[in-house]
């Protein structure tokens, strides 16, 4: 079974935390934010 | 006519090959390569930023179908995150709720793409991210509520005689947490990937014997086609699970029972 082959294990693991942890970088500080100020000019627009 | 018989294992999809890498004696002879895991990863990675790209809609007040399709994966992350943890302290968790459900949703649909790589078959990526997730929770108890956080493995209201099994039990269970939450989404995404090519294998060579063969062997084509809706769906609901999981365990840490 190739999972179990242990040589790329810290490859692996290395890379699964480098994407996850640049994707939740780029997601709060970028992309989120932009959600909520959407959100809110659309409550403002209906509101007004 | 030449027939090709080589038979492949089911489980070769999923072997990590070295693309390239640098064996030069730097940094303690480090080995440095890019794997093909980790090429899936990267790609993943860039489709799920160009997808938030291709969502912003040049900052629109009226959505496109683009912006359309993240605000509702939003709306459903908020809500399972809203109901799950905690609807005031449980929003500052949401952010990383909602990376890790794209991360495990782009890298599933990934995997259903024909001749790619499924990169959350993989036990080790799996369990490193569940591992983290259930640790984290245990420090995020331990934090706010000091040794109160044994509490947690005491049910309410049992009898004092039966408590030594009963917190043994807990404490067990507690630890499977680890374990099966990673568990959960490799062995469906790695089960699902063995059925599809086991069943197109056998397709393959039922359509490939003869011209009646070929009209038998759309019966398996068909079941080929309903299953890989399926594995569509599987790709969903295993991303969902994780991360309703990972806010239950998260939400024990944070208020305990």
């Amino acid at each position: 079974m190739p999972q179990l082959v242990p040589f790329f294990f810290v490859n692996q693991v290395v890379f699964a935390f480098v994407v996850l942890t640049v994707l939740i970088y780029a997601l709060s500080k970028y992309i989120l934010p932009r959600f909520v100020r959407l959100f809110i000019s659309r409550i403002y627009i209906n509101k007004l | 006519m030449r027939h090709f018989n080589f038979v492949l294992s089911p489980l070769d999809q999923f072997e990590i090959r070295d693309l390239f890498s640098i064996n030069a004696n730097l940094l303690g002879n480090i080995h440095l390569s890019l794997t093909n895991i980790g090429l899936y990863l990267s790609i993943g990675l860039f489709l799920a930023l160009s997808y938030s790209l291709l969502a912003t809609n040049n900052n629109k007040i009226i959505p496109n179908s683009w912006s359309i399709s993240q605000e509702s994966i939003y709306a459903t992350v908020h809500s399972i995150v809203i109901n799950q943890l905690n609807p005031t302290k449980g929003q500052l968790y949401f952010p990383f709720i909602y990376a890790l459900f794209i991360f495990i949703l782009v890298n599933n649909l990934i995997g259903l793409v024909p001749y790619s790589f499924a990169s959350t078959s993989h036990f080790i990526l799996t369990f490193s991210m569940s591992f983290t997730i259930v640790l984290g929770a245990t420090f995020l108890g331990f934090q706010k509520h000091g040794l109160k956080f044994f509490s947690l493995f005491v049910p309410s209201g049992c009898p004092l005689a039966l408590l030594p099994l009963l917190v043994l039990i807990e404490f067990i269970s507690y630890l499977s947490r680890n374990v099966s939450l990673g568990l959960r989404l490799a062995a469906n995404i790695l089960s699902g990937h063995m059925l599809l090519s086991i069943l197109s294998g056998f397709t393959y060579n039922i359509m490939t014997s003869g011209i009646l063969f070929f009209f038998i062997g759309l019966v398996p084509l068909a079941f080929i086609i309903a299953f890989s809706g399926l594995e569509l769906a599987i790709a969903f609901i295993q991303a969902q699970v994780f991360i309703v999981l990972a806010c239950s365990y998260i939400k024990d840490g944070l208020d305990l029972h």
